[in-house]
């Protein structure tokens, strides 16, 4: 429970103005390329009010922006098709899970490739075409991927603050 | 060197046959004008005036066959009809932006999200975005630049989306100052949009000590002591909303309470 510091406000208006860890933030958007900005956008200022360096918030930009361009891109074919995006936002770390309906048998295959294989073993093509999935791996504590029998495609992600860390 | 041949193949769209998009592939040289013409001429011919040109595999494109899109979308635009483009490579575009191009045509990243563009402006879809957020004050500015951000994305005015975003501050902080602050419980927020208006829902959970605050605010203006003294510091909100909004109704009972404004756009 957070300290009083505003003794003259009872407990609901504290819960109010202080933000209690973790708390859940769900989004569901059209998938469409052009509501991707605003997203990210909206990610990065929550972990900001959230007490989360810029950095943070920007790296975490990032991650939100690529996972849901492939969401789009590669996991949208109908015209209704949504996506969702939940997060889970801890005192110390973040964690995502953006879900879509699901790609093309290729695409899936080619997904499960670029997340579970190393980049050092992956062939060239993969390295040229999943830069992206590299670069929200580098940046994530874990990244994980499920894809139920309907082909609705769940990627999982953590990310733990860094702001200690990376103190020098 | 000889440039790569110029192929066009004009495919359907899945639910609709007013948008056509035409797939090229290969280098838009000025030899190719004469064919560029003819497969527009083909389908202003046809009536079929909303066409979506696809470029991703196109590796070039010259300024005679720059020239020959801007007359054809010229004699599209007379019809009631428009051309786009999607999937442009980054050089080429980069290219089309120092000729101030881009001022000029619409560029989207992809097929998807040009039928998409068309599906709202013709067929007047609306888009539908769902947020559920934990109770806490800090979280409704990020909120409010969201649903802004949004609206000017989608061609709203700076003045509508200002509007918008006043609105949904108003309600969001009422919800969360109204209604029952329990961690795990979260407000919904609903956003219908489309080319002629924005409907706004936030729904949260009463508060059954608030409950008799929040339905005084809500009864409409009788002289009476009671809601002369809640008006005093309370209420502003509420008509700050009536006023930039064109619908405002509220519904509260023990369970919940959900608020529904409707804005129509106005530039």
């Amino acid at each position: 429970m957070a300290k009083n510091e505003h003794p003259s406000l009872d407990n609901q208006k504290l819960n109010c103005l202080n933000m209690q860890f973790p708390f859940a933030l769900d989004i569901t958007f059209p998938g469409d390329l052009e509501y991707i900005p605003a997203i990210r956008k909206f990610v990065a200022e929550i972990l900001q009010v959230s007490s989360f360096s810029p950095r943070f918030a920007y790296r975490s930009e990032i991650i939100v922006d690529e996972i849901c361009n492939n969401a789009v891109v590669y996991g949208c074919h109908s015209e209704n098709a949504e996506i969702s995006l939940s997060s889970r936002v801890g005192s110390d770390n973040i964690e995502f899970i953006i879900k879509d309906q699901g790609g093309t048998r290729e695409n899936i295959t080619r997904l499960k490739k670029a997340v579970t294989t190393d980049a050092a073993e992956k062939d060239e093509s993969i390295n040229q075409e999943g830069l992206g999935l590299e670069i929200v791996r580098m940046l994530s504590e874990r990244m994980d991927v499920v894809i139920d029998e309907n082909n609705l495609t769940s990627v999982h992600i953590v990310r733990k603050r860094e702001d200690e860390r990376n103190k020098i | 060197m000889k440039a790569k041949q110029l192929k066009i193949e004009i495919r359907e769209v899945p639910g609709t046959d007013m948008i056509k998009v035409m797939h090229f592939s290969g280098e838009l040289v000025s030899e190719c004008v004469m064919q560029i013409n003819q497969v527009f001429s083909d389908l202003t011919d046809q009536k079929q005036l909303f066409v979506i040109a696809e470029m991703s595999a196109v590796t070039l494109i010259s300024s005679a066959a720059l020239g020959e899109f801007m007359g054809c979308r010229k004699r599209l635009l007379e019809q009631g009809g428009d051309l786009v483009f999607s999937g442009i490579k980054i050089d080429i575009r980069t290219k089309l932006n120092l000729m101030g191009a881009t001022k000029i045509f619409r560029i989207y990243t992809d097929v998807r999200s040009a039928i998409a563009a068309y599906n709202w402006e013709i067929g007047h879809k609306p888009e539908k975005i769902n947020l559920k957020f934990p109770p806490f004050l800090k979280i409704v500015p990020p909120i409010r630049q969201l649903v802004s951000r949004i609206a000017k994305q989608k061609g709203y005015g700076n003045r509508d989306s200002f509007r918008i975003e006043t609105i949904v501050d108003e309600i969001c902080n009422n919800a969360i100052e109204h209604g029952r602050n329990q961690v795990g419980e979260l407000i919904d927020l609903s956003i219908t949009i489309d080319p002629d208006k924005i409907e706004i829902d936030v729904t949260n959970i009463s508060d059954p000590v608030k409950l008799e605050t929040l339905t005084t605010l809500l009864v409409p203006d009788n002289g009476s002591d009671k809601k002369n003294k809640a008006d005093l510091k309370r209420g502003r909100g509420l008509t700050l909303i009536k006023m930039l909004s064109d619908e405002l109704s509220v519904d509260s009972t023990e369970q919940g309470t959900s608020v529904h404004v409707k804005k129509v756009r106005e530039e």
